[in-house]
């Protein structure tokens, strides 16, 4: 579900269901309208999930923001036309680190095609350097004095990025591809993902329950499995939260949902044969089939669910949301009832 | 490392129904799964809901230590943290709780796991499986470092049984028969000779219990 076949085909000869050019144009003509700025700014969701580091990372604080998966997928026209009839004057992009793309090669060709299309750009006067490219990896940090040396990391790393060295983990970022799975199984909390730490998750958790709707639903997504439309939007008691896999779906982090009253949490991963982490969809279901059966024992293991979506099937997503969200709106009016 | 499971929370709430004010102590010891902060923190979520409906408020803190089979490092760690804990409810083996009520012996310790066996954890089926039953007599020179005490069924000196089928165990399909992987092993290592010596019933008035040793 790369889409780089799309971007890359000289003769449009292929479809995509997600983001293709009349709907990015589309976003963009609205976008434009809305935000009133003339910088674009593109992200891969693998690289950065929000725009809070773009003032950092590229010194602009206004500007129109676009999130896809994998920036790959943009073919080159969207940003000529951008730039020559869309009032656009810069583009940024944000590209995961080559070998940390998900989709293999997306990060490697946006930057051949962005080099071709700077150099096209000039010839033609329209400026130098219109289009800029950063690149960006979460990755694991691990603080060695919190570490017990118990080898969970090493044991379970998929990558295998951790190694115990003079008594504590340590990691070779290089390997490391950021699933978060190390941080969800490290029992002395020695681990955090960039971008998915477990205070700032715990402190959103937080937010959302202090903001009590009539039932409250939180959906623990991995970005990989669903692609949202560019202006979708949920009910208002239904709260997304995007994770970088769904192995970085913590346990802990549910059962405080729970205590502070969220009423059904729904986590949605990729199906095994599509993680984008190897072993994370796999590990996120063991967990999760532990934890319903931990949940059993407070009465709340039907508020809890566990789905395998992917892409591919563009309504799976939203079915299981719409059942999950029927069972918990039926059982809350049930308590209320009794 | 020791495999422990958590007992049912209703059996934990149970025994801490007299107390208000608990401390949740970790153990960052050699149980699996490690049983430190984070199982301490869950545990306290856990017994939050579970209160909740017995209509009971908690005062929970958590709290975790290098190991609780170590008498100083437990009274020094704990003893500054209770000031106004009525109960200590640990997450180590058995061992842990046991210590605990031997250096603060005014403060309840209650074990929140099943201590079960010594194991090794399997990396592709997430398993735990037992492989050291800490009899006191090792054989694992003779069995090609198999250990048939802890992983066959009946813990037969001399093996295999005729429930051996087809290298699993008659009474679980599922489990590796222990002397079927014995003999496999030694014929790799070119010493299944070895097998040909009966092997006498262990002399169990060797095993002591409680065990001591001293020095």
């Amino acid at each position: 579900m790369c889409a780089i076949c799309y971007s890359s085909c000289p003769a449009k000869a292929i479809d995509i269901i997600y983001y293709d050019i009349n709907s990015l144009t589309k976003y963009l003509e609205n976008a434009k309208e809305e935000y009133r700025s003339d910088s674009l700014v593109i992200l891969c969701k693998g690289s950065a999930p929000d725009f809070q580091d773009v003032e950092t990372l590229f010194g602009i604080s206004e500007f129109i923001p676009l999130s896809v998966p994998c920036v790959g997928r943009i073919p080159p026209e969207l940003l000529l036309k951008a730039l020559s009839h869309m009032g656009i004057n810069k583009i940024y992009i944000l590209a995961c680190d080559e070998d940390y793309c998900r989709f293999e090669r997306g990060s490697s060709i946006t930057e051949h095609r962005i080099t071709a299309l700077n150099v096209f750009l000039e010839q033609f006067d329209y400026g130098k350097e219109l289009i800029k490219l950063e690149r960006n990896s979460l990755k694991v940090k691990a603080d060695r004095n919190k570490c017990i040396n118990c080898g969970n990391c090493v044991f379970y790393c998929p990558y295998d990025a951790a190694k115990l060295e003079h008594g504590a983990a340590s990691f070779d970022l290089e390997l490391c591809r950021g699933c978060g799975l190390c941080v969800t199984l490290c029992p002395a909390f020695a681990l955090d993902l960039e971008h998915w730490e477990e205070d700032r998750i715990s402190a959103l958790i937080s937010d959302l329950s202090k903001e009590k709707k009539k039932t409250d639903i939180l959906v623990l997504r991995c970005q990989w499995s669903v692609f949202p439309k560019l202006d979708e939007e949920f009910d208002s008691n239904v709260h997304i939260m995007d994770m970088p896999c769904a192995a970085r779906v913590d346990p802990l982090h549910i059962l405080e949902a729970f205590r502070q009253g969220i009423e059904g949490i729904l986590i949605a991963a990729c199906p095994e044969e599509d993680c984008k982490s190897k072993t994370g969809s796999k590990e996120a279901k063991r967990s999760a089939t532990a934890l319903k059966k931990t949940l059993s024992q407070v009465g709340l293991e039907e508020r809890f669910h566990f789905c395998s979506v992917s892409p591919r099937y563009p309504e799976a997503f939203r079915e299981e949301l719409k059942q999950f969200k029927v069972r918990i709106e039926s059982a809350c009016s049930k308590e209320v009832r009794q | 490392m020791i495999v422990t499971a958590q007992k049912p929370l209703d059996e934990i709430l149970d025994f801490l129904s007299p107390y208000n004010s608990i401390l949740i102590a970790g153990c960052d010891g050699c149980t699996q799964p490690p049983r430190g902060l984070r199982e301490a923190r869950t545990l306290a979520q856990l017994l939050e809901l579970g209160g909740k409906l017995r209509s009971k408020n908690f005062n929970l803190r958590v709290t975790t230590l290098p190991k609780q089979c170590d008498s100083y490092l437990t009274l020094t760690t704990l003893k500054t943290q209770i000031a106004d804990i009525e109960a200590i409810l640990s997450l180590a083996c058995g061992l842990g709780v046991q210590t605990i009520t031997q250096v603060l012996p005014d403060c309840p310790a209650f074990p929140s796991q099943n201590t079960l066996f010594i194991g090794a954890e399997i990396r592709e089926d997430s398993t735990l499986e037992e492989r050291c039953a800490a009899c006191g007599d090792c054989m694992l020179a003779i069995t090609g470092g198999i250990c048939p005490i802890a992983r066959c069924a009946k813990s037969l000196l001399n093996g295999p049984c005729g429930g051996s089928q087809q290298g699993k165990c008659e009474i679980d399909p599922e489990k590796d028969c222990a002397w079927d992987l014995v003999i496999k092993r030694l014929e790799k290592l070119g010493r299944v000779s070895a097998l040909e010596e009966i092997r006498a019933p262990r002399n169990f008035g060797q095993v002591v219990r409680p065990g001591r040793i001293i020095g």
